[in-house]
């Protein structure tokens, strides 16, 4: 008789417990995937670092994906991420400044959302100012001049949809609809986004011939006095084609804005902006944080002859005296060539990375 | 009678296992942390860009990056039996963990500790490392290839003193900078000396001097040497001649 009751009391424990939650399915089983790592990433990287408590499935990724271009997200009903991150500008905006759904623009150039799964240092935004894609992809909603809206409403607004209850339950066994459920689904797309099939990452592999004005402009990017561009900009051996560290790459003398300075507080880090990759140049301008140069010319004139000393100068920006590289023309038109050939066509019409809803 | 028969020989083998034990020393843990100073002034990251540091040749300058590799870190014994414990470590003033080794296991005992700054020329190949590609520690092939040995960056104020910039880095010295480049192994062998681990935790504590960067036995004028040092095979062969003393070591043993 004693002996029965452990069993009994551990019985109605388990019994309780399932009772809490009554949403959460505790049979679901998304189908783990892989992100699609392109042959020279393999060849090159390590493999891309994924949270223990995010890990990618089949169904987050799909979730996440109509998320991505789910309207719902803002106030109004008119904004997704896909509206300031489109798919055929390289996940980026051809605009200087995204518009947000007041009509007001913001003060920086949107950042192309590529490769993310391999920004190693967790530091996100031109800014580092989320320490996670979980973490960046929240404040775009509750940002004023962006999507502007509330996370209990847009909460409310999916857990009124019955196909978000069953993509939800699908994902992560749960037909309670959180911010931090929206902000893992929205992650794990975003981690899927990958462009590595540029004609360089094809020369990489034997697969392409790149023409003697583009050779020649690889041999500038890697000369250290002429387009020293590496240090910052990855390099062949580096095709993710940033170091996603932050700079400050002599644009102004004086700040108005402070870049990851102002996150950190630090004078030292007055004007630091974190370096963008390289990849699809063709696709994403104007450039710079704030987009201040229209043309990939204006950008490659700017480290030749504008670069401008202030007391946060990066220490790579070594001719700085010189107001630059000192790039010839010829030089210049071998670099844009070089830089060109980074673009990956294939990245817009990718059938994985189009709006399903 | 038959539950001990099985029961006999379970204790016989436990005994026999903890008599094999016995034979063999423990293993204890061995730690190598990587530290920082400037003339006895100690640094870290939260030193960086302060124009606090005055250099051998009379320069005040600030440091805002440090960034270098060491490989071969091996102990070798008293019967001469070399155990590499790292293939290569890059150690980054501002990433943490990269500036301890933790996870070496060794038995008691004395051992001549040696690690190399920079790689060989046999193990100093172009894109091979992964986690150092993705670290943009490269050299391109028109300058030698392969890796970097150290990125020290900075401010230094100029005779006028006003602040200008340094780009402190290390690589194989190379001539002929571009396609028919030769290359020179110009790592360094460490030796640390004498170490002995002890049956506790044993905590080892290797400390680079960075102004030996700029003193010893080349005086480094700044204003002339502060940037494009990677394809100027004179500074390289330089850097190497300074860098012989720049590391030394320090040893805790655990209580």
């Amino acid at each position: 008789m004693f002996k029965k009751i452990p069993l009994v009391f551990c019985l109605l424990c388990i019994t309780l417990s399932c009772g809490e939650d009554d949403n959460q399915n505790q049979g679901y089983s998304p189908t783990p995937v892989n992100i699609a790592i392109p042959a020279i990433f393999s060849q090159l990287l390590p493999a891309p670092e994924i949270p223990a408590n995010n890990p990618l499935t089949e169904e987050g990724v799909a979730l996440g994906r109509a998320l991505f271009y789910e309207k719902n997200l803002s106030a109004d009903n008119t904004l997704s991420c896909a509206g300031c991150h489109r798919p055929n500008e390289g996940f980026s905006d051809q605009r200087r400044y995204s518009v947000g759904i007041d009509g007001i623009a913001g003060f920086r150039n949107s950042m192309p959302l590529v490769n993310i799964a391999w920004n190693t240092n967790n530091k996100f935004n031109w800014d580092g100012s989320a320490d996670s894609l979980e973490e960046q992809v929240l404040e775009p909603v509750v940002n004023e001049i962006e999507m502007h809206n509330t996370w209990p409403n847009v909460e409310q607004t999916l857990q009124s949809d019955p196909n978000y209850l069953t993509k939800f339950e699908q994902a992560f066994g749960t037909t309670t609809i959180s911010k931090d459920l929206i902000a893992k689904a929205l992650a794990q797309f975003i981690r899927t986004l990958v462009s590595g099939n540029a004609k360089f990452d094809n020369y990489l592999l034997g697969q392409a011939t790149l023409t003697p004005l583009e050779q020649q402009g690889l041999a500038v990017f890697l000369d250290e006095n002429r387009g020293d561009c590496f240090h910052c900009h990855g390099s062949p051996s580096n095709p993710l084609w940033t170091d996603n560290d932050f700079h400050n790459n002599g644009l102004d003398e004086n700040f108005t804005d402070l870049g990851l300075g102002d996150i950190t507080g630090d004078p030292a880090q007055f004007g630091l902006f974190k370096s963008p990759s390289l990849r699809n140049l063709a696709y994403t301008a104007p450039y710079m944080h704030d987009g201040r140069f229209q043309t990939l010319d204006q950008v490659i004139d700017h480290y030749s002859e504008g670069l401008i000393f202030s007391p946060t100068i990066d220490p790579l920006m070594k001719t700085v005296a010189q107001g630059g590289v000192q790039l010839t023309p010829q030089d210049k038109a071998a670099l844009k060539a070089f830089l060109l050939s980074l673009s990956d066509p294939s990245l817009a019409n990718n059938p994985a990375y189009q709006n399903p809803n | 009678m038959f539950k001990k028969r099985f029961f006999l020989p379970i204790l016989v083998m436990f005994f026999v296992a903890c008599d094999k034990n016995d034979d063999q020393p423990q293993n204890t843990p061995v730690s190598i942390d990587f530290s920082h100073s400037f003339n006895q002034q100690e640094i870290d990251s939260s030193n960086f860009n302060a124009l606090d540091y005055t250099n051998g040749f009379g320069t005040t300058l600030s440091i805002t990056r440090l960034r270098y590799l060491v490989s071969q870190i091996s102990f070798t014994n008293q019967q001469g039996i070399k155990t590499i414990v790292k293939d290569y470590q890059l150690v980054d003033l501002s990433q943490d963990n990269s500036l301890a080794i933790n996870d070496i296991l060794l038995p008691p005992g004395a051992y001549n500790l040696k690690m190399r700054f920079g790689f060989t020329e046999a193990t100093n190949t172009s894109s091979i490392y992964p986690d150092l590609n993705a670290a943009s520690w490269n050299v391109p092939d028109m300058l030698g290839g392969g890796y970097h040995y150290m990125q020290l960056e900075g401010r230094f104020l100029d005779p006028t003193n006003e602040p200008f910039i340094y780009a402190y880095h290390t690589i194989s010295a190379v001539q002929n900078p571009g396609p028919e480049n030769t290359r020179e192994d110009t790592s360094i062998e460490i030796d640390l000396g004498e170490i002995t681990v002890t049956q506790d935790a044993t905590q080892i504590n290797v400390t680079m001097d960075i102004n030996q960067w700029f003193e010893n036995p080349n005086l480094w004028d700044l204003n002339i040497l502060n940037g494009m040092l990677m394809g100027n095979y004179t500074a390289q062969k330089m850097m190497q001649e300074n860098g012989q003393t720049v590391f030394s070591l320090e040893t805790n043993t655990g209580d």
